[in-house]
C-alpha cells in the first residue's frame, strides 16, 4: 500500500509540474509590442565612450545613438549622405572643409546641437588618444594643434584643415567613423573628474543627439536603447530595443524559435540551416566590412619564393569551404578590398589546381613539398578552414602542422613576426579603401621593431613601390582615378602577395516574422535597429 | 610438475590450490588463480577487462579495423552524414568517418592513459615511500610538496601547464602526470607508516640492508597492490581530464582524432547533427567505465590484507 501510494504521488507530482510547464510554456513567448529584443554576443563592448570605442559591438550601439557631420549611405556604400551636417565645401588647395551644420537641432539631454559641438568632439578624441584617433590624426592633426586645425567660426560654422591635399571622398569616409561622433559638450564638461574630458563618466553613460538613447548598460548582460524623442530625422517607430547578451548559437537559435527574442544575430551555419526552414523566421544578411584571409611570414625562406605563395594560392578548395564551412556566413572573396567599398576588385582567379600546383612547386625546386606550420585561433570557421587547408596542401605534399591556441597567444606570435603562417580575419577600421590598402599594401620599415606594424610589415613583405602606390592613391583626389589606382593595387596584391585571401564575412540575423523593416549595414556602425517596426 | 599441469582441468585446479606447494613456482601461480577466481567472481570486473582488451585489440589493429582514413574527408560529398549505410557512425564537420576517428582515437587514448600511468604512478610512490620511511624534515617537505599540488583543482592545474608548455598531446601528457602524482604518493606514504615499524622490516635494518634497499625491495612491493587499483580507478579520470584539454583545444592538435578534441568541434551540430559529438562522446563513457569496473574488481580480488595472506 504505501508503495503504491509512493508511486502515485510521484505521478502526481509529475502531472503537477507538466500541467504548469504547459500553462506557462506560451506565456514566456511574446514580446512587447512596443520592445524589440535582440540575442546579441557583445562581450566586446567595454566603452561607450565614441572617442574610445573601437569594438564591432559598440559600433552598432554608437551608430544608433550619436549623430555625426556625414553618415555612410547605406544604399551606395561608395558614397556619404548629409546627417547633421547641411552642406559642406572644399578649399581649392584640398585643405580646409567646411561644415554648415542643420539648425535648430537638440541634443537627447535638451541642449541644442552647435559646430562648437562638433569641434569640441574632435578635439576631445584628439587629446584623449585612445586606440581609433588615428582615423583623425592621420590628416596632420596632433593634441598640439587641433584647436586651430578642428575649429567653430560660429555656431554653425565648422572648420577642419588637413596638412595634404587628400581625397575628398577618403576625408568624408573617415568622418563617418565613430570616433567623430558629436558629443554634448555642456553635459559631458559637468562630469569632466580629473581633466579626463569625461571619459570616466562616457564610459557607461550617454550624451548624444541619434535617433536612439542608450539608457543601460550592463556588461555581458544587457543593453538598452530607447527612443530619443529630440532627434532631428524620422524618430524610431519602437520605444525601446532591449539588447541581450547569448553567447551560444544554439541558445540563441532556441530563444528565437520560442520567440522569447525577436531577432538572433550571432547564428552559426548549422543553425541558420535549421532557423530558416521556420515559417515564423526569415534571415537577412549583409556583407561586411571582415575579410578572413591566411598569411606567409616572407622570414621563412620556402614561402619568400613566388612561386610557393602562387602555389599555395591554388592548393585551396575555395568553393567546397564556401558551399559547407562558411555557407550563410561568408562570401567567397580574393581582393583585399570588401565588395561595397570604394574600388573594390571584384575578381576571383585563384581556384583549387593541384597539378598547377605541383609544377608551380617544381619550378621552385620543392618537388617533395615541405613542412610549415599555422598558428590556429581556437574558433570557428578558421580552424575548419585550416583543417581543410590541410587536406588540400597534402594533395601537392606540403604538410601543414596546425598549431591552435587562444586569440591572444596566436595574435602575439602574429605580431611579433614569428609565425610561418597565420589564418585570421581583418576588419575595415573606416569604411575607406586606405583602410585596407594601408595594411596589405603598404609597409614603410621592414625592419623588426618598426613603428608601422601593417600586416604587410607582420609578414615581413618588403614592398617600396607597392608602399609609394599606396600613398598616391590615397592623395588622389580624382575619385575615378582613385578608384583605378586601387584596382591595380588589388590586382598586384592578388598577383604575388603573401596573403591568401579566402571570403568576405556575411553577417546574418534570424528574424521573426512580426519584426518589419530589420535591415543589417554594410558596416557594424550601420546595423540601425530605429528604422525597425513590428506588427 | 609439467606432468602434473598436463592431465586434467580437474587436477590443475587442485594443483594450483594445493594447501602444500612444492615449489615458490606454485605457491605463486596459486596464489595468481586465486586471485583470478575472486575476480572472475566480480561479472561487472569482467566486463571492464573486456572492454579494456577490447580497446587494446582495437588499437592494435587499427589499421585493418578503420574502413576509411581518420584524417582525410570529402567537404563536397561526406560532410555531416548520419550513421547507417556507407558511414556506420556518420561523419564529421570535415566529412571524415567517425567510425574510422574513433578507432584511431583508441591510440591515442591508449597512449595518453599509460603514459600518465608510467610517469605519475612511479614519481607518487617515491615521494611517498621514501617520505614514509625517512619521517622527519623530509617528510614533511615531501608532503607540502604534495599538498600544495593538491590544492589546485586537477584541469585548472594541467590547463596552466599546457598554457605554459603549448598545445599538443606530448605536453597535455606531461601536464597531466604532474597533477595526477600526488594522491598516489599519499597513498604510498600512508602504507608505508603501516608496514615501517614491522618485525620483518627490522630484521632486515638488523642484516644490515640500506634505507635504499629497504624502500625499493621491502616497501615498495607492499604498496603495489593498492597502487595498481588505484591507477586504474585513475585511469578514466586521466581520459576525461585528457578529454577536456581536447575539448578546450589544448590536447591534441587537429588533425588528430583525439576523442575530447572530436566532441568540442561536434558541439556547434549537436541539435541537429548529435552523433558527431554523441559518438566520441560513448566512446568515453565506456572505455571510462570499462576502466572503473576493471579497477573495482581488482580492488576487491588485490586486497593485500584478504583471506589469502
Amino acid at each position: 500500500m504505501m508503495m503504491n501510494l509512493g508511486r502515485f504521488r510521484i505521478l502526481a507530482a509529475g502531472a503537477a509540474i507538466s500541467a504548469i510547464m504547459a500553462v506557462t510554456g506560451p506565456a514566456w513567448t511574446a514580446t512587447p509590442q512596443d520592445t524589440l529584443v535582440i540575442a546579441f554576443a557583445f562581450d566586446d563592448i567595454i566603452t561607450l565612450d565614441p572617442a574610445e570605442s573601437f569594438e564591432l559591438s559598440t559600433g552598432e550601439i554608437l551608430g544608433n545613438s550619436y549623430d555625426r557631420l556625414v553618415r555612410l549611405d547605406i544604399n551606395d556604400t561608395s558614397n556619404v549622405t548629409k546627417d547633421i551636417a547641411e552642406s559642406w565645401t572644399v578649399s581649392e588647395d584640398g585643405l580646409t572643409y567646411t561644415f554648415k551644420i542643420k539648425p535648430d537641432l537638440k541634443f537627447a539631454s535638451g541642449n541644442p546641437v552647435t559646430a562648437e559641438d562638433v569641434a569640441f568632439s574632435i578635439q576631445r578624441a584628439v587629446k584623449l588618444d585612445k586606440s581609433p584617433v588615428f582615423i583623425l590624426t592621420q590628416f596632420g592633426i596632433t593634441a598640439d594643434n587641433v584647436e586651430e586645425k578642428a575649429k567653430a567660426t560660429d555656431p554653425s560654422t565648422f572648420v577642419l584643415t588637413l596638412d595634404q591635399p587628400y581625397a575628398p571622398s577618403f576625408v568624408l569616409n573617415c568622418l563617418t567613423a565613430d570616433v567623430a561622433s558629436v558629443v554634448d559638450k555642456k553635459l559631458v564638461l559637468e562630469n569632466v573628474v580629473d581633466n579626463d574630458y569625461g571619459n570616466a563618466w562616457l564610459k557607461t553613460h550617454y550624451a548624444g543627439s541619434g535617433p536612439m538613447k542608450i539608457r543601460d548598460w550592463r556588461a555581458n548582460e544587457i543593453l538598452v536603447l530607447e527612443r530619443n524623442d529630440n532627434y532631428h530625422g524620422e524618430k524610431a517607430k519602437l520605444v525601446r530595443v532591449i539588447y541581450r547578451h547569448v553567447k551560444e548559437s544554439a541558445t540563441q537559435r532556441l530563444l528565437l524559435e520560442k520567440g522569447d527574442v525577436d531577432v538572433a544575430r550571432n547564428l552559426e551555419p548549422g543553425d541558420l540551416d535549421a532557423v530558416s526552414k521556420e515559417d515564423s523566421i526569415s534571415l537577412t544578411n549583409a556583407p561586411k566590412g571582415t575579410i578572413y584571409y591566411f598569411s606567409l611570414n616572407q622570414k621563412n625562406e620556402t614561402l619568400a619564393k613566388p612561386e610557393v605563395r602562387e602555389a599555395l594560392k591554388y592548393l585551396v578548395d575555395y568553393e567546397a569551404i564556401g558551399a559547407t564551412l562558411i555557407k550563410g556566413i561568408g562570401t567567397l572573396h580574393q581582393t583585399f578590398l570588401p565588395k561595397g567599398v570604394l574600388g573594390e576588385l571584384d575578381e576571383m582567379p585563384y581556384k583549387l589546381d593541384v597539378n598547377k600546383a605541383k609544377e608551380l612547386l617544381e619550378k621552385a625546386g620543392l618537388k617533395d613539398g615541405f613542412s610549415v606550420t599555422m598558428d590556429v585561433r581556437n574558433n570557428q570557421p578558421v580552424t575548419g578552414i585550416a583543417e581543410s587547408v590541410q587536406q588540400t596542401f597534402a594533395k601537392a605534399g606540403v604538410k601543414l602542422e596546425i598549431i591552435p591556441g587562444d586569440g591572444k597567444q596566436t595574435l602575439t606570435k602574429y605580431r611579433a613576426r614569428n609565425h610561418d603562417m597565420y589564418i585570421g580575419q581583418w576588419g575595415m577600421d573606416y569604411w575607406d579603401p586606405h583602410s585596407n590598402a594601408d595594411t596589405f599594401s603598404s609597409n614603410p620599415d621592414n625592419k623588426d621593431g618598426a613603428s608601422s606594424t601593417t600586416l604587410a610589415w607582420r609578414n615581413s613583405w618588403d614592398i617600396p613601390e607597392l608602399t609609394k602606390e599606396t600613398r598616391a592613391a590615397v592623395l588622389e583626389r580624382d575619385t575615378a582615378k582613385r578608384i583605378e589606382m586601387y584596382h591595380d593595387l588589388q590586382k598586384k596584391v592578388l598577383e604575388t602577395g603573401p596573403y591568401v585571401i579566402l571570403f568576405q564575412q556575411t553577417e546574418v540575423a534570424g528574424v521573426r516574422g512580426n519584426v518589419e523593416n530589420y535591415r543589417l549595414g554594410p558596416s557594424f556602425s550601420t546595423n540601425y535597429v530605429y528604422t525597425v517596426s513590428k506588427k | 610438475m609439467s606432468e602434473t599441469a598436463e592431465t586434467s582441468p580437474q587436477t590443475l585446479r587442485d594443483w594450483l590450490l594445493s594447501e602444500r606447494p612444492q615449489s615458490r613456482m606454485q605457491a605463486r601461480l596459486g596464489r595468481f588463480y586465486m586471485i583470478w577466481r575472486r575476480f572472475t567472481a566480480n561479472k561487472l570486473a569482467v566486463v571492464g577487462l573486456v572492454i579494456i582488451l577490447a580497446l587494446l585489440f582495437v588499437a592494435a589493429f587499427a589499421d585493418l579495423l578503420a574502413p576509411y582514413s581518420p584524417t582525410v574527408g570529402d567537404l563536397r560529398t561526406t560532410r555531416l552524414l548520419p550513421p547507417g549505410g556507407e558511414f556506420l557512425l556518420g561523419t564529421d564537420d570535415q566529412g571524415r568517418d567517425i567510425l574510422s576517428r574513433l578507432i584511431y582515437g583508441s591510440r591515442l587514448t591508449l597512449y595518453v592513459v599509460l603514459l600518465v600511468a608510467i610517469i605519475a604512478a612511479p614519481i607518487g610512490l617515491l615521494v611517498g615511500t621514501v617520505a614514509g620511511y625517512a619521517g622527519g624534515w623530509v617528510d614533511a617537505v615531501l608532503m607540502r610538496i604534495t599538498d600544495i599540488f593538491l590544492a589546485f583543482p586537477k584541469l585548472i592545474l594541467a590547463l596552466a601547464f599546457v598554457a605554459a608548455l603549448g598545445p599538443g598531446i606530448e605536453n597535455a601528457v606531461i601536464a597531466i602526470a604532474i597533477t595526477s602524482w600526488p594522491p598516489y604518493a599519499r597513498m604510498a606514504r600512508a602504507e608505508t607508516l603501516t608496514v615501517r615499524n614491522s618485525d620483518y622490516i627490522a630484521a632486515v635494518q638488523l642484516m644490515g640492508a640500506s634505507p635504499t634497499r629497504i624502500v625499493v625491495r621491502h616497501i615498495m612491493p607492499l604498496c603495489l597492490s593498492s597502487l595498481i587499483v588505484r591507477v586504474t580507478l585513475d585511469m578514466a579520470g586521466i581520459i576525461l581530464t585528457a578529454a577536456g584539454l581536447g575539448f578546450l583545444g589544448l590536447g591534441a592538435q587537429p588533425p588528430l582524432p583525439e576523442w575530447g578534441a572530436m566532441i568540442a568541434s561536434g558541439r556547434r551540430f549537436i541539435l541537429d547533427q548529435w552523433w558527431v559529438a554523441a559518438m566520441p562522446g560513448l566512446a568515453i563513457l565506456i572505455v571510462s567505465l570499462g576502466f572503473n569496473l576493471l579497477g573495482d574488481g581488482l580492488r576487491d580480488a588485490l586486497d593485500p590484507r584478504g583471506s589469502n595472506q
